[in-house]
C-alpha cells in the first residue's frame, strides 16, 4: 500500500503507466476496504459511578478488530487530549484508578491491561490557542501576538455523544458567546468524512474536527494558531511528511496532504499518524470559496513534564512521556481574516499503522476508460472496416479470363 | 493622440472639398497612397485592442474576482457564459447587420459603444458589489464584442483587398494576442496598485481596475470614430463602395449540410470546450497545483496566446502546403488530449504542457476551418461558418458553467478528466471523419498536390459552364462570380492563413473572435 502510494505521488511514472497502475489501484481499495472492519463500544467515564466527574469527562471507544484493539481515549480534564492505544488481543480492557486520575499528579491512574499486549500507543493534546495581529497583512506570526488561550483553563461542556461520536465545546471569558469546539469521530470501517475536507479514514484511524465559532477577535486583523503537541512512549510522532497528490477530487483545490509521523529509528515503517489537509474553511457548511491554507511548523521537542501537568490523561497514561509540539496556522497572506466569517475550521485524522492514501475514484478511472477506450475502438473497427471493403473492392475487379 | 488624428482628418477633408480631386495631396493624406494606408492600418488593430484586452478581465482577476465579491466558481464562470450567450444569435446575424442595416461604419461605431457601456457597466457593478450588473455587463460587452471582430475584417478586406491583404490580417491576429497578452499579465499588476490608491483591496479596488481596463474600450471606440472618417473622406475621393462582409447566411441551408460538416462542428464545439473554459480558470489552477505565483500563474496561463501568435502563420503555411488537413486536426487533437492529461495526471512543470496547448490549438485552427470550405458548396459557406460559431458558442456557454461547478463539488482532477472527456470526443469525431471521408472518397485528406490538380480540373469546368446562364448568379448578387478556389482561399485566409496575395481577391471576413484566437 505505502509502495502504491509512491507511485502516485510520482505522477511521471504514473502518467506513463496509466492503465496497468488504474486496474491496481482499484483492486487495491476494494481489497483494503473488506479487510478490516471493527466492532465499536463507547464508554462515558468508565467505572466512574454518578453522572459526571469533576473536572471533564473522559470518553473511552473500544474498536474491536479480529485479532487486535484499539482504544481511543478521548478527556476533558486539563486540556482536550485524545490518545490512542494499539494492543494485540480482542480483549484489553481499560482501568481508571478515579481518586488518583483525579488527582492529576500520579502517572498509571489509567491503565490499558493486560500491559504487555500494548503495541503502540500515541496521543495529541491541543494545548493552545494563539492569535496575532497581522496588521500589515503578512500571516508571519513573528511578532504581535497576544497572550495565548491555554486551553487546560477553558470550562468545557460535557461530551455530547451521538454514536461513536462525541462533541466537546469550550470557551474562556472574553470568547463573548464563541466557543472552541472538538468533534470526535471513531470509524467501523474505511470511509470518507461526509463534508470538506473529506478526509479518507480506515478503521485504524478516528477523525477530529477543531472549529472556533464566533469568537471575538483581540484585534480586527486577527490570524489564529492551534498548538498541538504529540505524545508518545518510545516512538513519539517526530518528523512531519508533506505528500503532493494529484487528486484533489474529495478535496477541491487541495494536492497536498501532511502526515505527522512516528517511526522507529530510520526505518519508513509508520507507527502512528496525525494526517491532515492543509486547508481550514471559514463557514460551518464548508465549501471551496470559503477555503483558507493553513501552514505548519516543525514539530519541536517538548518538556514531557509540561505537558503532562497540562493534560490529565497523559499524566494518568504515560510514567514518562516524550511530547513533540507543532503551530498550525490558518490563512496566508491576502486571505481574508478571521473578523470576516468568525468562523474557522480544521479536522485532522488520529491512527495507528501507516495513514490512508488517497486512490482516483472508479468515477475517473471509468471516464478515462470510456474517454480514451472509444476512440481507440473506433480506429480498430473503421480500420477493419477499410480494409474489408479493400479486399472487397479488389475481388470484384478481378480480371476475367 | 486619437483626437488629433481625427483633427487631421477632418482638416484633410475639408482641403479635399476646397481642392478637388484633381490636385495632388500629400502622401500620408492619399488614400491610394500606401502611408496613408498604414496609419488607417494603425487605427484598424486598435479598434479591436479594447475588447481582447477586456474579454479575459476576469481570467487574470480570478483570485480577486472570487474573493472581494464572495463568488463560487460557478458563478465565477457565469461571467464567460453570459458572454458567450448573445453571441449564440449574433454569429447569425453580424454580418447582415453590418451590410444592411447600419452599415460598416456606423456598425462598427455601434459596436464599439456596446463593448464600451458593457464594460463600464461590468466596472460599475464591481464597484458598487453587484453580482447581477456585472453579468448584465458581460452581456452586453459580448453584443458588441464578436460583431467588432467581423467589422474589423470588413475594414481590412475594404482597404487592403488584393494588397497586403494577408500581413494586415496577421498584424490584427497578433494585435489580438498582444491584447489578451497583455491584460493577463498586467491586470493583476493594476489591481494592486488600485488596492494600495484605495488603502484596501476589495470590490471597490477591482471595480477602479476594471474602470481602468475599459479605458481601453474608449481608446478602441475613439479609433472607430476615426476609421469611420477616414473610411468616409475615402469614399468620396476614390468613389469606392462602403466595405461589405460579403455573408450570405440561409438556415434552411441546414438541411443540406453533410455528414462529414456535423462531424466538423463536433470536433469543433468539443474541442474549443476544452480551451477557453480551462484558460479562464487557469490561473487559480496554477498557484494551488503547482505553488506558482499569481504573476507567474498569468504568464503560464497567456503562454497559449503568445504562442499561437507566431504559430499560426508558420503552421497555416505548412497545412497549406502538404494538405492532409484530417491528419493534421488528428495530430492537434491528440496533442491537446496529452497536454490537458499531462496537466491532471503529474506535476511536470505546466509551461511543457501549455506550450504544447498552445502549438496544437494554433495547429487545429490553421487545419479544421478551412476544411469547412470543402465540404460545403460555395453559397452556403456564410450560413455554415455562422453555424459552427453559432453551436461553439453555445458549447462554450453550457461548459463554462458546467466546468464552474465541477470545480467547486470535485475538483481540478475531475474537471480536467472532464475537459479530456471532451477532447475524446473531439477525437472520436476526428477518427470517425477520417473514416467516413476515406470511405466517401472525398477531398477533405488529399495532399496539396493532388488537391491543386482536381482544383484545376475544377476552375476549367466552371469557367465553361458560367457563360451561358447568369440568371443563377443574380441570386448571390453580392458575391462576384468566382472559382471555386478563390472562394476557398476567401475563407481560408480569414484564419490568418497565409497565401500568395493574387489568391485572396475576394475575402470575407466573418471571422469572430474564436477563429482569430
Amino acid at each position: 500500500m505505502a509502495a502504491a502510494g509512491k507511485t502516485r505521488s510520482c505522477g511521471a511514472f504514473y502518467f506513463s503507466l496509466f492503465s496497468l497502475l488504474s486496474v491496481f489501484s482499484l483492486s487495491e481499495s476494494w481489497f483494503s476496504g473488506e479487510a478490516s472492519r471493527r466492532k465499536l463500544s463507547v464508554e462515558l467515564n468508565p467505572g466512574w459511578p454518578s453522572p459526571a466527574p469533576p473536572g471533564g469527562d473522559l470518553l473511552h471507544v473500544r474498536a474491536v478488530g479480529d485479532n487486535n484493539t484499539l482504544h481511543f481515549l478521548f478527556c476533558s480534564q486539563g486540556a482536550p487530549t485524545l490518545l490512542l492505544v494499539h494492543t494485540n488481543t480482542s480483549s484489553s480492557t481499560v482501568n481508571v484508578d478515579w481518586t488518583q486520575f483525579l488527582s492529576r499528579n500520579v502517572s498509571g491512574s489509567l491503565k490499558v491491561e493486560p500491559e504487555s499486549s500494548v503495541l503502540y500507543s500515541t496521543a495529541v493534546i491541543f494545548s493552545r490557542l494563539w492569535e496575532y495581529d497581522d496588521v500589515n497583512d503578512t500571516a508571519e506570526p513573528t511578532s504581535d501576538l497576544f497572550p495565548p488561550y491555554e486551553l487546560q483553563n477553558f470550562t468545557w461542556s460535557r461530551f455530547n455523544l451521538s454514536g461513536p461520536n462525541a462533541l466537546l465545546c469550550g470557551a474562556t471569558t472574553t470568547f463573548a458567546n464563541g466557543s472552541l469546539c472538538l468533534q470526535l469521530s471513531v470509524f467501523d470501517s474505511e470511509g470518507r468524512g461526509p463534508s470538506l475536507p473529506r478526509l479518507l479514514h480506515t478503521a485504524n484511524s478516528s477523525q477530529l474536527g477543531v472549529w472556533l465559532d464566533g469568537v471575538l477577535p483581540r484585534a480586527t486583523r486577527s490570524r489564529f494558531l492551534l498548538e498541538l503537541q504529540a505524545v508518545g512512549g518510545v516512538y513519539p510522532l517526530s518528523r512531519v511528511e508533506v505528500h503532493r497528490s494529484i487528486d484533489d477530487e474529495f478535496t477541491p483545490s487541495i494536492f497536498k496532504v501532511s502526515q505527522w509521523v512516528s517511526s522507529v529509528n530510520g526505518s519508513s515503517d509508520v507507527l502512528g499518524f496525525l494526517q491532515w489537509k492543509p486547508v481550514a474553511y471559514r463557514q460551518s457548511v464548508p465549501a471551496l470559496e470559503d477555503a483558507t491554507p493553513c501552514r505548519h511548523s516543525d514539530p519541536r521537542p517538548q518538556s514531557g513534564e509540561a505537558v503532562a501537568s497540562a493534560s490529565g490523561l497523559i499524566r494518568a497514561f504515560y510514567a514518562e512521556p516524550e511530547a513533540f509540539g507543532l503551530n498550525v496556522s490558518f490563512g496566508l497572506a491576502g486571505d481574508p481574516f478571521y473578523n470576516s466569517t468568525k468562523f474557522l475550521s480544521w479536522t485532522v485524522l488520529l491512527g495507528s499503522g501507516s495513514p490512508p492514501v488517497d486512490s482516483f475514484s472508479p468515477l475517473v478511472l471509468a471516464m478515462m476508460a470510456v474517454g480514451l477506450g472509444t476512440p481507440m475502438i473506433l480506429l480498430l473497427l473503421g480500420g477493419v472496416c477499410v480494409c474489408v471493403r479493400k479486399r472487397a473492392a479488389a475481388s470484384t475487379y478481378e480480371p476475367i479470363n | 493622440m486619437a483626437d488629433y488624428e481625427e483633427r487631421q482628418s477632418l482638416l484633410g477633408e475639408e482641403d479635399e472639398a476646397a481642392r478637388g480631386p484633381g490636385r495632388p495631396m500629400p502622401a500620408i493624406c492619399d488614400p491610394n497612397h500606401l502611408l496613408h494606408r498604414i496609419v488607417v492600418l494603425t487605427f484598424m488593430c486598435f479598434l479591436g485592442f479594447g475588447s481582447y484586452f477586456c474579454y479575459d478581465n476576469p481570467a487574470a482577476l480570478q483570485t480577486e474576482l472570487i474573493q472581494d465579491l464572495n463568488l463560487n466558481t460557478a458563478k465565477f464562470m457565469q461571467l464567460y457564459a453570459w458572454y458567450s450567450w448573445p453571441n449564440v444569435v449574433l454569429c447569425f446575424f453580424g454580418g447582415f447587420l453590418l451590410d444592411r442595416v447600419f452599415g460598416i461604419r456606423l456598425g462598427t461605431i455601434i459596436f464599439s459603444l456596446f463593448v464600451c457601456v458593457g464594460q463600464v457597466i461590468f466596472a460599475t457593478g464591481a464597484l458598487v458589489n453587484r453580482f447581477w450588473l456585472m453579468e448584465v455587463g458581460r452581456f452586453v460587452f459580448g453584443i458588441g464584442g464578436e460583431s467588432l471582430a467581423v467589422a474589423q475584417n470588413t475594414y481590412a478586406v475594404n482597404w487592403f483587398k488584393g494588397k497586403e491583404l494577408n500581413l494586415v490580417f496577421g498584424l490584427q491576429l497578433s494585435m489580438a494576442r498582444l491584447g489578451s497578452t497583455v491584460n493577463m499579465n498586467i491586470m493583476g499588476w493594476v489591481y494592486s496598485k488600485v488596492g494600495k490608491l484605495v488603502g484596501h483591496p476589495g470590490h471597490t479596488a477591482l471595480g477602479a481596475s476594471l474602470m481602468i481596463a475599459a479605458v481601453t474600450c474608449l481608446f478602441s471606440l475613439a479609433c472607430a470614430l476615426v476609421l469611420g472618417l477616414l473610411d468616409r473622406r475615402a469614399e468620396k475621393i476614390l468613389n469606392k463602395e462602403q466595405g461589405k462582409t460579403g455573408e450570405v447566411i440561409k438556415l434552411t441551408d441546414v438541411k443540406d449540410f453533410p455528414f462529414t460538416l456535423w462531424l466538423i462542428f463536433i470536433i469543433c464545439v468539443c474541442y474549443y470546450v476544452a480551451i477557453f473554459p480551462f484558460i479562464g480558470l487557469g490561473q487559480v489552477f496554477f498557484i494551488e497545483k503547482f505553488g506558482f505565483s499569481p504573476s507567474e500563474a498569468r504568464a503560464v496561463n497567456s503562454i497559449v496566446y503568445i504562442i499561437s501568435a507566431p504559430a499560426s502563420p508558420l503552421l497555416g503555411f505548412m497545412v497549406d502546403r502538404t494538405g492532409r488537413n484530417v491528419v493534421w486536426v488528428m495530430i492537434a487533437v491528440f496533442a491537446t488530449l496529452l497536454a490537458h492529461m499531462m496537466l491532471a495526471f503529474t506535476f511536470w512543470n505546466p509551461w511543457i504542457a501549455m506550450s504544447l496547448l498552445g502549438l496544437s490549438y494554433s495547429l487545429l485552427a490553421c487545419a479544421l476551418w478551412p476544411m469547412v470550405a470543402f465540404v460545403v458548396p460555395e453559397h452556403q459557406l456564410g450560413t455554415a461558418y455562422g453555424f459552427m460559431q453559432s453551436i461553439q458558442n453555445l458549447g462554450l456557454a453550457l461548459i463554462a458553467m458546467a466546468a464552474g461547478s465541477i470545480l467547486d463539488t470535485r475538483g481540478y482532477l475531475l474537471l480536467e478528466v472532464f475537459f479530456c472527456i471532451c477532447i475524446c470526443g473531439s477525437l472520436m469525431a476526428v477518427v470517425m471523419l477520417y473514416f467516413v471521408d476515406y470511405l466517401k472518397g472525398g477531398d477533405l485528406n488529399l495532399s496539396a498536390a493532388a488537391r491543386a490538380k482536381l482544383q484545376k480540373e475544377a476552375t476549367a469546368e466552371a469557367e465553361i459552364k458560367r457563360r451561358p446562364g447568369k440568371t443563377k448568379e443574380s441570386e448571390f448578387a453580392r458575391l462576384k462570380p468566382m472559382s471555386a478556389f478563390g472562394l476557398r482561399n476567401r475563407y481560408l485566409s480569414r484564419l490568418g492563413a497565409q497565401l500568395p496575395d493574387h489568391c485572396s481577391t475576394h475575402l470575407s471576413s466573418v471571422a469572430h473572435r474564436s477563429v482569430l484566437k
